[in-house]
C-alpha cells in the first residue's frame, strides 16, 4: 500500500475533477483510495473505447449512407489479422484489470494481524457494535428524521468487525471507505478498515462538556469527547431486508486514537460505581472469586467488606478500603488463612482509580457488614 | 386447405364470424398467430411493468419522511406515491415502495424480457427464416403460450392480494420467513415456476426446429445470425431453467418438511439459495440479451445492405457467450462468498467481455463501406450500439473485485443492468418490431413519426439511467424507499427522464396503432432483405410459402444477389459478381 504522494503520476488521476464528480471525494481509507484509482482508471478506459467506437459508427453512417440506384461496393467481410488483434488487445487489458482489482480486493478483505476486534450485530432494522470492553455506544445521531447509532472509531488504527445477523441478510456498507460485506445469519463475516484521522478540512468538533457539569457527571463519554475533532461517515444496509431497509443506517465518527481510548474507557464506566464494579467483577474477578457466598479459588466477596479475617500467621485484619486496595495491587502481602497456596496476579496498572472505586462500592453493596453511611448516594 | 403447392390466403384472413375467429386464434398451432399472441401478451405485461416503474420513480421524488407539527407530533408522511398529507404510517409508505419495485422487477424479468424476443418475434420469424412451414412441435408451442398466460395470472393474483415485497430475487431467509403468513409469496414463486416451463418448451421447440427444419440448401453457416442468436439462447433456456424450478421446489420442500436447506433458523444456508438462484438467473441474463443481439445482427446487415463482418465470429460469439454464461453466476455474490470463489468468478466474468466486445466490433465494422439506410429499425440498431456499449463497459468496474465491493447493490448496478436489459433487449425488440412489422401485419407505419419516437425514447432512457450511475458511485443503495437529502436532485433528474421515456413509448404505440388502422399495404420486401422471410408474402400466407424454398445464396450476400422481389435495375449487381456467386 502507498500513500497518494508516493504513487506514480498516474495515481493523480484518482484525486481530481472526476473523482469529485463520480465519488464525491477521495476515499477516507488507504485501501479505499486504491479503489478510487481503479475506478477512475476504468472510467477513462471506458471513455476511450466508447468514444472511439461511437466516432467510427457515426462516421460510417454518414459516409456510407445509401445512394439510390447504387449498391455497396464489394469489400472484405472478414479479416483474420484484424479480428485477432481486436480480440487479443482487449483480452490483455482485461487480464491487467482482473489482477489489479484482485489485489485491491485482497487489501480490503484481509485485516492486519494487529487490528482491534469488535463485534457487530445486524438486525431488522439496525446495527449494534459491542466494543472490546463489551460496551455499546450511548450516542445517537440523526439522518433524515431517524435516530441512528453513532459508532466512535480510532483513526489510523485498523479495526476489524466480526459481523453476525440476527434474522435475515444485511450488508454493511461504508461508502466513504469503499467497503461492503454481506452479513449472513449463522455465519461470522468480517470486514476491516483503517480510517484517516480527522483533519482540518473535513472535521467538526464535539461540544465542550466539563467533568463537573450536570451532563458531564451523567455522561463520562461526553467528557472524554469534549472538544475533540471528528470526521463522520454514513453506514448503510446494502442488502434488501424489508420494510425499513432504507432506514437501516448508522454513523461512524473517527476520532484521534487517544480520544477513542478515553471514550472507550468512559463507556465502560457507568456513572453508577456499583454497576461498574459488578461489570468488572464479571469480566476480571469472577474466575477466582464469587459474589454469592459459594467457595472458589479465592474468598467469596459476599459479606466480605467490613468482616474481620484471620490471616495465615494467625493475626487478624479488618477488610476495609485499605486492605482491599493492598490485596488488589500486592496480593501476596496479607494472605487469608486457608488460601496460602493461591497466587493471585497483581492488578497494578490494569485498573484505574474509578474502577477500583467501583469494585469497592460493589463489595460494600453485597456485604451486611458494610457501614450504611458509606453507601454512595448518587 | 393445405396451402402447399398453391397460393393460400394470408394467415390474418378472417375465418368467419367473430367467435369463429376467437376460437380459431385460441386453438391455433400456427407459429405466426402464436407469435402475435405472445407479442400482445408481452406488450401488455410491459405496460404494467412500465407503470410500476413510473410509480417507483414518482415515489422517489421525495424521501419517505414524517411531517411533524410544531409540537413534534407526526401528522403525516411525505414522499409517498399516493398523497402526502394524509396520516399514513411510515411503514405503509415503505411497504408500498417495496411492493412496487418487486412488481416492476418480477414482471419485467419473468414476463417481459425473458420471453420477449424468442417467444414473439422468434416464434414469428424463425420458421420463416429457415424456410419451414412451422416450428417442430406446433401444439407444444401453443401449450407454452397457455402456460405463459397461466403463470402471468398467478402473478396477477399475487398482486391483487396485496403484492410481494421480496424483490424479484426472492432471497432467503427474508422470502421464506413470511412464507406461511403470505400466500401471495407462494403465488408469485409459483408464477415464476410455471413461467419457467413455458420458457423450457419454447427453447426445446426452437432447438429442434433449427436442427431439423432448415430449407434444402441451408447449411449451418447459411443460417441468418438471428437464428444463431435464438438457437444459443434456446440452449440456455433448456439447460438452466430447470435449476430455478428445482430451487423453488426445494424452497417449498423446506417449508413443509422443516428440513433446513436455505433457512438459517433450520440450519440451512441462505448463500446456497443465492448460488442456486444465480445459477439459473445469470444464464438467463444471456437468454435476455442474446436474442436482442440476434435482432441487431439482422437489422445492421439488412439496412446496411452489407455482409455481416466476421459472420462466423459473431455466430461463435453467441455460442461462446451461452457457454461462459453458465460459469459466471458467482459475480452476483462477491460480498457473500469466500475470497477464493470471488477471485475465480471475477476472472471468469471477464471472459464474457471478450465475445461481447467482438460482436460490437463486428457490427461497427459491418457499417464500413455499406449502403446504409436510416429508418426506425436502423435507428434502433444504432441506439442499441450506443446504450449496449455503455451497459457492457460499465460491467467492467462491477466485475473488478475491488471496485465491486463499493458498487455492489447500489444504483450503479441498477443503471448497468438497465443499460444492458433495456438499452439492449428492449431497444432491440422495438427495432425488431418495426423491422418485421410490415411482414407481420402487411401494413406500413409512419417512418418519420417512428423515428421521432425513437429519439424521444433515446433521450428519456439516457436521462433516466445515466443519472443513476452517479447516484450509485456517490453512495445511494438499491431498493431504498428513502434517502439522504443530497441525493434528491439526482432522483429528480432520473424521474424526469422516466416521464420522457413514457412519452416516447406512447408515441410509438400511437404510430403502430395508426399503422394497423390506416397503414398502406406493405411490400413483400420493403428493406431488401436476403433472408427467406422476405421471400414470403406480407403478411405471409397460412403455411408461409407456396413451395418449399430453395436456398441459393447466403443470408447477407448483398454483393452477389438481388433481394427477393426487387428489380435488378434498383439493385444493380455487376454481372461478374452474379455469375461468381451462382445466384438466381
Amino acid at each position: 500500500m502507498h500513500t497518494p504522494s508516493d504513487m506514480t503520476p498516474l495515481f493523480s488521476l484518482a484525486d481530481g475533477f472526476w473523482t469529485r464528480t463520480w465519488l464525491r471525494h477521495p476515499a477516507s481509507t488507504e485501501v479505499g483510495r486504491e479503489t478510487d484509482f481503479m475506478f477512475i482508471w476504468l472510467w477513462w478506459f471506458c471513455v476511450i473505447w466508447f468514444v472511439g467506437l461511437m466516432i467510427l459508427m457515426v462516421i460510417f453512417v454518414i459516409k456510407y449512407r445509401r445512394k439510390p440506384g447504387t449498391i455497396a461496393p464489394p469489400s472484405s467481410s472478414h479479416n483474420t489479422p484484424l479480428e485477432i488483434v481486436w480480440t487479443v488487445i482487449p483480452s490483455l487489458f482485461l487480464v491487467w484489470i482482473f489482477f489489479k482489482g484482485f489485489y485491491g480486493y485482497i487489501d480490503k478483505i484481509v485485516a492486519p494481524g494487529h487490528a482491534i476486534d469488535m463485534n457487530l450485530t445486524a438486525f431488522k432494522w439496525g446495527w449494534q457494535i459491542n466494543y472490546p470492553n463489551g460496551s455499546e455506544t450511548p450516542t445517537t445521531g440523526r439522518v433524515g428524521f431517524r435516530e441512528i447509532p453513532v459508532f466512535y472509531m480510532p483513526a489510523k488504527t485498523p479495526v476489524r468487525l466480526k459481523m453476525q445477523s440476527k434474522d435475515v441478510l444485511h450488508a454493511f456498507w461504508v461508502p466513504d471507505f469503499r467497503i461492503k460485506q454481506d452479513v449472513v445469519p449463522n455465519r461470522l463475516m468480517t470486514v476491516w478498515f483503517e480510517a484517516d484521522g480527522p483533519n482540518e478540512k473535513t472535521t467538526t468538533r464535539h461540544e465542550v462538556v466539563s467533568k463537573d457539569s450536570p451532563e458531564g457527571k451523567k455522561r463520562p463519554d461526553l467528557v472524554a469527547l469534549s472538544g475533540a475533532a471528528y470526521t463522520e461517515h454514513l453506514v448503510f444496509c446494502a442488502e434488501y431486508c424489508g420494510t425499513e431497509h432504507s432506514e437501516m443506517a448508522a454513523f461512524i465518527r473517527v476520532v484521534e486514537p487517544s480520544v477513542y481510548e478515553a471514550w472507550h474507557t468512559a463507556i465502560g464506566t457507568p456513572s453508577d460505581p456499583i454497576e461498574l464494579g459488578k461489570r468488572l467483577f464479571k469480566t476480571k474477578c469472577a474466575s477466582c472469586h464469587t459474589d454469592d457466598g459459594s467457595s472458589s479459588t479465592g474468598p467469596t466477596w459476599k459479606d466480605l467488606y467490613g468482616k474481620t479475617e484471620t490471616l495465615k500467621d494467625g493475626s487478624q485484619v479488618l477488610v476495609d478500603d485499605a486492605y482491599i486496595l493492598e490485596s488488589i495491587f500486592e496480593p501476596g502481602a496479607k494472605i487469608v488463612k486457608g488460601y496460602e497456596k493461591q497466587n493471585m496476579t497483581s492488578f497494578r496498572g490494569l485498573l484505574n482509580p474509578s474502577q477500583v472505586q467501583g469494585i469497592l462500592e460493589y463489595m460494600k453493596s453485597i456485604s451486611v457488614h458494610a457501614p450504611k453511611s458509606e453507601t454512595p448516594t448518587q | 386447405m393445405s396451402g402447399y403447392g398453391h397460393h393460400g390466403g394470408s394467415y390474418l384472413e378472417s375465418k368467419g364470424s367473430f367467435w369463429t375467429n376467437v376460437v380459431d386464434w385460441a386453438t391455433t398451432v400456427d407459429h405466426k398467430k402464436i407469435g402475435v399472441m405472445y407479442l400482445f401478451a408481452i406488450m401488455t405485461m410491459f405496460f404494467f411493468g412500465g407503470m410500476a416503474a413510473i410509480a417507483v420513480r414518482l415515489e422517489l421524488l421525495e424521501p419517505v419522511r414524517p411531517i411533524q407539527d410544531a409540537a413534534g407530533a407526526i401528522v403525516g408522511v411525505k414522499g409517498q406515491l399516493f398523497g402526502s398529507s394524509d396520516a399514513v404510517s411510515l411503514e405503509a409508505g415503505n411497504n408500498m415502495y417495496n411492493v412496487l419495485f418487486t412488481l416492476h422487477g418480477a414482471i419485467m424479468v419473468f414476463m417481459v424480457i425473458v420471453p420477449s424476443v424468442p417467444a414473439s418475434i422468434g416464434n414469428f420469424v424463425l420458421p420463416l427464416m429457415l424456410g419451414a412451414k412451422d416450428v417442430a412441435f406446433p401444439k407444444l408451442n401453443l401449450l407454452s403460450w397457455y402456460i405463459y398466460v397461466v403463470g402471468s395470472i398467478f402473478a396477477v393474483c399475487s398482486i391483487i392480494l396485496g403484492g410481494v415485497d421480496t424483490g424479484w430475487t426472492f432471497y432467503t431467509p427474508y422470502s421464506s420467513s413470511s412464507w406461511l403468513g403470505q400466500p401471495k409469496v407462494v403465488l408469485m414463486v409459483l408464477a415464476a415456476f410455471i413461467l419457467g416451463f413455458s420458457s423450457i418448451l419454447t427453447g426445446l421447440n426452437f432447438v429442434v426446429t433449427v436442427h431439423k427444419l432448415r430449407a434444402p440448401g441451408m447449411g449451418w453457416f447459411d443460417m441468418p445470425l438471428f437464428v444463431w442468436g435464438i438457437y444459443s439462447s434456446a440452449i440456455i433456456q433448456v439447460l438452466a431453467t430447470p435449476v430455478i424450478g428445482i430451487t423453488l421446489l426445494l424452497l417449498a420442500f423446506e417449508r413443509f418438511t422443516r428440513i433446513g436447506i436455505f433457512d438459517p433458523a433450520l440450519g440451512g444456508d441462505p448463500v446456497l439459495f443465492q448460488h442456486f438462484f444465480w445459477f439459473y438467473s445469470h444464464p438467463v441474463v444471456y437468454v435476455m440479451i442474446l436474442p436482442g443481439m440476434a435482432i441487431i445482427s439482422e437489422l445492421i446487415g439488412v439496412h446496411a445492405h452489407k455482409k455481416i463482418f466476421g459472420y462466423k465470429a459473431v455466430a461463435f460469439a453467441s455460442l461462446g457467450i451461452a457457454g461462459v454464461s453458465f460459469i459466471v453466476w458467482g459475480h452476483h455474490m462477491f460480498t457473500s462468498m469466500s475470497e477464493t470463489a470471488s477471485m475465480i468468478f471475477s476472472g471468469l466474468t471477464f471472459l464474457v467481455a471478450i465475445p461481447t466486445a467482438v460482436k460490437v466490433f463486428n457490427w461497427i465494422a459491418t457499417l464500413y463501406k455499406g449502403s446504409i439506410s436510416i429508418n426506425a429499425p436502423m435507428l434502433y440498431a444504432l441506439i442499441f450500439l450506443f446504450t449496449f456499449s455503455i451497459g457492457g463497459l460499465t460491467g467492467l468496474p462491477l466485475g473488478t473485485l475491488s471496485t465491486d465491493l463499493h458498487l455492489h447493490d447500489t444504483y450503479f448496478v441498477v443503471a448497468h443492468f438497465h443499460y444492458v436489459m433495456m438499452g439492449g433487449t428492449i431497444m432491440a425488440i422495438i427495432g425488431g418490431i418495426h423491422h418485421w412489422w410490415p411482414k407481420m401485419f402487411g401494413k406500413t407505419y409512419n417512418e418519420k413519426q417512428a423515428m421521432i419516437a425513437a429519439v424521444i425514447v433515446f433521450i428519456g432512457f439516457n436521462v433516466t439511467f445515466f443519472t443513476q450511475f452517479f447516484m450509485g458511485t456517490r453512495g445511494m443503495p438499491r431498493r431504498y424507499a428513502s434517502y439522504v437529502d443530497e441525493m434528491q436532485i439526482w432522483h429528480h433528474i432520473s424521474t424526469g427522464g422516466s416521464l420522457i421515456l413514457l412519452v416516447g413509448f406512447l408515441w410509438h404505440l400511437f404510430v403502430l396503432v395508426q399503422s394497423l388502422v390506416a397503414g398502406r399495404k406493405a411490400e413483400k420486401n420493403p428493406w431488401g432483405g436476403l433472408t427467406l422471410e422476405w421471400l414470403a408474402d406480407s403478411p405471409p400466407e397460412e403455411h408461409n410459402f407456396p413451395h418449399e424454398p430453395l436456398v441459393t445464396h447466403g443470408p447477407y450476400d448483398y454483393e452477389s444477389a438481388v433481394p427477393y422481389h426487387w428489380d435488378p435495375k434498383d439493385y444493380p449487381v455487376p454481372a461478374e459478381n452474379l455469375k461468381a456467386a451462382g445466384a438466381h
